[in-house]
């Protein structure tokens, strides 16, 4: 279980975060909606110690990861990885070299070893056959998939989604959702997915929080976006330009 | 799963901050900005001075960036050194002309000069405009673009895996450089007091006034310099925040800041030859 207990972040005068809670169940989908700027990213990165709160605390399975130093978190980003929105993949290595290098970081195995063990995560997302070519040569989708494939090879516990279908084909995205779906139901693994998608959204998320202004306006299952009769809500899921949102 | 409606946010226009709390603000914003910038600096030169010693060393990049900052800086670096030695011995020369109507002291005067001076300080300012500015260009890209971030989830410290090689590279090319810009300029400046004041090149080059203090100087400000460079510029490429625009800050940043560096390391390394070298 996570739990994000009353998190509060500042950058300079922007209050981005104000006293946020929020705990995602094991094994559970759940999705942060909102508007960009929001804070979603900003409040997933502190679970994995990328950005640290002004105040607040952050719990893992009842571990507080709140203030651990750089070195005490490296178990805790082995067991909770991270796509993120950029894919960051690195370009002057392969496809199957990006997807080997934490195999080889975290544990002490042969580059034979990695490599197979990488193939195997390649084939997950349909990327197998491109594994000798450089992550250079292809676009956001593509890379998208190959830095799931990544995050997939430590075999997490947790996993963190950020803007996973943001620019990729419809049924590449299908292929994502139907992953994280797969993850969380044969393998257990709890997954925070940050996602404008609706589709993904209403085809496989347990659970969705809408952050907004922040703090979280609505945390609830699918439906309950559709049934809503908060304003704010309704024109956010609905993409209606005029209304009550504050963008 | 029960919905839960969150309570309503905290309002976020017309918050007022008090007259006093801005006025407090504004005066001591630029001093906790500099003293937040140098406590910044020194704790990224200490963790690059740690993991100098620390393996692995991707000697590969070490290589790499070699070629980056050294190789293609050369051109650069010549073509500025050759014409300010040209331009420095006319000006002198015209002078000297004047005054004393003698020229035989001006090539070693100018040997000097470029030991103490003009060799390490002014090839470390365009190494600073050519080689910092690039390196907080690509490392805050590498910040906006999250591969930073990426790093960290892969247990790779940013300093150790980006900046260490970069350092030890422009360490080593920085007193290359030099070298090469010396010479460069000494020649340049020997064909130019030939051309212009008919100076014997055999009469120019005279290392009379050469002592080996002049040699530990010159070696102590290309070290300094190769150290101050790349830790500046690499620091304000890790202090990238925002899109493209933080990463056109971070590089003004990076110029602004080495410029400084070199001045007081300028200073106090020359202050520390006059007082117990020369």
């Amino acid at each position: 279980m996570i739990e994000f207990i009353d998190i509060h972040k500042a950058f300079g005068p922007k209050k981005v975060l104000r006293g946020v809670s929020l705990t995602v169940d094991k094994g559970q989908i759940m999705f942060i909606i909102g508007a960009s700027g929001a804070g979603k990213s900003v409040l997933v990165k502190h679970l994995v110690g990328l950005i640290r709160p002004d105040k607040g605390r952050i719990l893992l399975e009842g571990q507080d990861v709140t203030a651990l130093t750089e070195e005490e978190y490296y178990p805790v980003r082995k067991r909770c990885a991270m796509v993120f929105q950029n894919s960051t993949l690195f370009d002057s290595m392969t496809l199957l070299d990006n997807v080997a290098l934490p195999i080889r970081k975290h544990f002490n195995v042969s580059m034979k070893e990695a490599r197979k063990r990488a193939i195997e995560k390649l084939e997950l997302v349909n990327m197998a056959d491109a594994a000798e070519r450089f992550a250079a040569d292809y676009g956001d989708g593509m890379r998208k998939k190959v830095a799931i494939a990544r995050a997939l090879t430590l075999d997490p516990e947790f996993v963190i989604f950020d803007e996973p279908t943001t620019g990729i084909d419809p049924i590449s995205a299908g292929i994502v959702d139907d992953l994280i779906r797969d993850l969380s139901e044969r393998l257990g693994v709890t997954c925070i997915v940050i996602s404008h998608d609706l589709r993904s959204i209403f085809r496989v998320a347990d659970r969705v929080a809408m952050l907004y202004q922040g703090q979280f306006r609505l945390d609830g299952p699918p439906a309950a976006y559709r049934e809503t009769d908060d304003a704010v809500v309704h024109q956010f899921i609905n993409g209606l330009p005029t209304g009550p949102f504050e963008l | 799963m029960a919905t839960e409606a969150a309570p309503a946010p905290q309002p976020t226009q017309g918050e007022e901050t008090p007259l006093l709390h801005r006025f407090l603000e504004g005066v001591g914003g630029p001093f906790t900005f500099v003293g937040r910038e140098i406590f910044e600096l020194i704790r990224v030169f200490a963790l690059t001075f740690f993991y100098l010693f620390y393996r692995p060393i991707r000697w590969r990049e070490v290589v790499r960036q070699c070629y980056e900052m050294g190789y293609r800086s050369m051109f650069f670096i010549a073509v500025v050194m050759g014409f300010l030695g040209m331009i420095m011995v006319m000006q002198t020369g015209l002078q000297a002309q004047k005054m004393l109507g003698d020229l035989s002291m001006i090539g070693a005067l100018f040997l000097q000069l470029l030991f103490r001076e003009l060799g390490p300080t002014i090839t470390a300012a365009m190494i600073a405009v050519r080689v910092g500015t690039g390196l907080a260009a690509e490392i805050g890209s590498m910040v906006v673009t999250e591969q930073v971030d990426a790093l960290r989830m892969n247990d790779a410290e940013p300093v150790q895996y980006l900046i260490v090689p970069r350092v030890i590279a422009c360490l080593f090319m920085t007193i290359v450089l030099t070298c090469i810009a010396m010479v460069i300029s000494f020649a340049s400046a020997m064909a130019g007091a030939y051309l212009m004041f008919d100076l014997n090149p055999r009469t120019f080059y005279n290392t009379d006034l050469l002592i080996w203090g002049d040699f530990i100087t010159f070696a102590m400000k290309s070290l300094a310099y190769g150290i101050v460079i790349p830790v500046i510029g690499c620091h304000a490429g890790l202090a990238a925040f925002g899109g493209s625009e933080g990463v056109g800050m971070a590089t003004t940043r990076a110029v602004v800041n080495a410029s400084l560096g070199i001045t007081f390391v300028d200073f106090a390394l020359s202050a520390f030859g006059f007082v117990f070298i020369y």
